[in-house]
């Protein structure tokens, strides 16, 4: 386990915030991981080297805008920094973010999926319009950075792509 | 139901305004910026903001179906749309409807029925408003003579197929009317092909008037005295002042009369504004149009009748009942307004966006500044150039003019160009200060002498 990449401690943390669990720890060669839902929360042995660009995923502040929507948690945990060359695709207006073409059915795109340019991530709906955004780019999908159904600003980032 | 969390669709210091206002009473506020506005003084105010597009206006402020959808996913009951954009736009006050969102104005039907010219003018007939006399196509000079005999002169030939000065001859007795007729006809044929003409009364010397309103929604209609808004650029008010300090009482009376009873007919509801030209060699007034939003110059009304309108248009959009009654309402003293705007008047008053390095307001007794500009504000290029609005208010129009001058001396705004050195120069002209000032006067007579001071 050596050769293990930022995509896979990506792939982790995605499992994490989609779970119910409030801590993970992991140790494996060369790497400790320690991830927490509890803000200021520390390992409880901090023997490994975190590798230079990981943080806990909750123990920082996450990087949103500024000021946006006070209701309610909207920002997940944003992992900081992300590699230089990832991609984001952003929210082309305000609107409602949708994963799927409807409730109840696969989403567009998952986290490791490849994608085309033209390949459709999301909808966005104004006023019972939808309206599909694109990839932009060739690549992989490597974060999906807002829940399903939830407000979204003009060019707010949705997803991060590896591009090809 | 008093409002509980109102959608702020508007920019720059009305958007600030209304934050403020909506704030005193306890309602929350959703800012619903553009891109470029998103560090403003009124997103920092506001208890949240929404980016909901870009900086160009028309995929931002002028998006309806952006600003009620933002509205409704951020759980406001309330949309205040500000002036300009879409204030008076119909579809957004039907889109709130029917989303369930209170729209803070008129009621749909009120602003198609005053938003339509002709409509309008139905109405204004409707409740005796008199509208500027004109005939209808006339075919011969004794036709128009005899027209002109019974609307009294001067009056002014029209062209019946274009615009544009083209065909139009003052005449101020019956052998001038009779010799221009032929020269006008003749000149609107070589303009349009049609050298039909009509003729309407030729107003000399017009003010700009106004009545503030406030509709209850119920028949009740409340007025708040009335604006003269003479001073005007390319239509574009630039000085505004209340009361009417040329009106003699009686008209005054006629004029709120006429405003309310247009306004009463159909039961409207919220803050609106019947606009009209007063000819002051007739002493009589005509309708114009009726504006179905708050204004900008609404401030120079707060000051005289010392209510907040802003808070007064939540207040009846939440359904509250207002203990305020007609006979509250007293204007005292005098109050003018003064737009400054990010412009150069000695470049024809071209735009001047950019950052303010230095803001220094004046401070004083009777003074207020309407304004989200500060040191390091942007002006950003994309909307309107005003950036403030100076207001003065004083026992009678003299100390008025007295303290305005005093402001505008003391206001220094580094950074950008502003149209504070222009305003200084009209505010010290005698026709200013004696009140001699028509909707002409600006541009026929003291643009030219501003273009030739020696100081440029």
């Amino acid at each position: 386990m050596t050769d293990i990449k930022t995509q896979d401690i990506e792939a982790l943390i995605e499992i994490f915030d989609n779970s119910h669990w409030r801590e993970m720890s992991l140790k494996v060669e060369g790497l400790e991981l320690f991830l927490s839902k509890t803000p200021g929360a520390i390992a409880h042995s901090s023997t490994g080297h975190h590798p230079a660009d990981l943080a806990p995923a909750h123990a920082t502040a996450p990087s949103a805008p500024a000021r946006t929507i006070s209701d309610g948690a909207k920002t997940k945990s944003t992992l900081a920094p992300v590699p230089d060359h990832w991609v984001a695709v952003r929210a082309p207006n305000l609107g409602t973010f949708y994963r799927s073409p409807k409730p109840g059915v696969a989403p567009y795109v998952t986290v490791g999926q490849t994608v085309a340019a033209d390949t459709e991530v999301c909808l966005i709906e104004v006023m019972k319009l939808f309206t599909s955004v694109l990839a932009g780019v060739e690549g992989t999908v490597r974060k999906v950075l807002v829940e399903d159904s939830e407000l979204v600003e003009y060019d707010q980032p949705l997803f991060l792509i590896e591009p090809v | 139901m008093a409002l509980r969390r109102i959608l702020v669709a508007n920019r720059g210091e009305i958007a600030l305004r209304i934050v403020r206002a909506a704030r005193s009473l306890g309602i929350e506020t959703v800012l619903a910026a553009s891109a470029a506005d998103r560090d403003s003084m009124a997103a920092r105010e506001a208890d949240s903001v929404v980016v909901i597009g870009p900086s160009a206006a028309r995929d931002s402020y002028l998006n309806p179906r952006l600003i009620v959808h933002a509205a409704t996913a951020t759980g406001c009951d309330g949309l205040h749309p500000g002036y300009g954009f879409l204030s008076e736009r119909q579809s957004l006050a039907a889109m709130c409807d029917e989303a369930g969102v209170v729209f803070v104005g008129p009621t749909r039907d009120s602003i198609e029925a005053v938003g339509d010219k002709l409509s309008a003018r139905r109405l204004a007939r409707a409740a005796g408003i008199a509208m500027t006399p004109g005939s209808e196509k006339l075919g011969t000079a004794a036709e128009a003579v005899a027209f002109a005999e019974r609307i009294g002169f001067p009056v002014v030939t029209k062209a019946s197929a274009g615009g544009g000065g083209r065909g139009m001859v003052v005449a101020r007795d019956p052998k001038a009317l009779a010799d221009g007729f032929q020269r006008a006809s003749i000149e609107a044929k070589e303009a349009f092909g049609d050298g039909t003409l009509y003729i309407e009364r030729y107003v000399q010397h017009a003010r700009h008037v106004e009545v503030q309103l406030l509709g209850l929604g119920d028949g009740r209609v409340l007025h708040f005295g009335e604006r003269d808004c003479s001073l005007q650029r390319r239509y574009q008010k630039m000085v505004e002042e209340a009361p009417a300090a040329a009106l003699p009482e009686t008209t005054r009376n006629r004029l709120h009369k006429a405003a309310v009873d247009l306004l009463a007919a159909i039961r409207y509801r919220n803050a609106g504004t019947v606009e009209f030209l007063y000819d002051v060699e007739r002493d009589d007034f005509y309708f114009m149009e009726v504006n179905a939003r708050i204004q900008v110059e609404h401030p120079v009304s707060e000051m005289i009748t010392g209510v907040d309108l802003v808070r007064l248009q939540l207040k009846i959009a939440g359904g509250e009942p207002l203990r305020i009654q007609q006979h509250d309402i007293a204007p005292r003293g005098h109050a003018i307004e003064a737009r400054i705007i990010a412009e150069n008047p000695d470049r024809g008053f071209a735009p001047s966006p950019g950052r303010i390095r230095v803001w220094r307001p004046p401070h004083g007794e009777g003074m207020r500044l309407d304004t989200a500009m500060e040191e390091g504000a942007d002006v950003p290029p994309f909307y309107d150039s005003m950036i403030a609005k100076l207001i003065v208010h004083a026992h009678d129009r003299s100390a008025a003019v007295e303290r305005l001058r005093a402001a505008l001396e003391s206001f220094v705004v580094e950074g950008i160009s502003t149209n504070i050195p222009f305003l200084r120069a009209i505010a010290a002209h005698p026709d200013f200060l004696d009140n001699r000032v028509d909707t002409r006067w600006l541009e026929s007579v003291f643009l030219p002498q501003y273009g030739q001071r020696k100081d440029v």
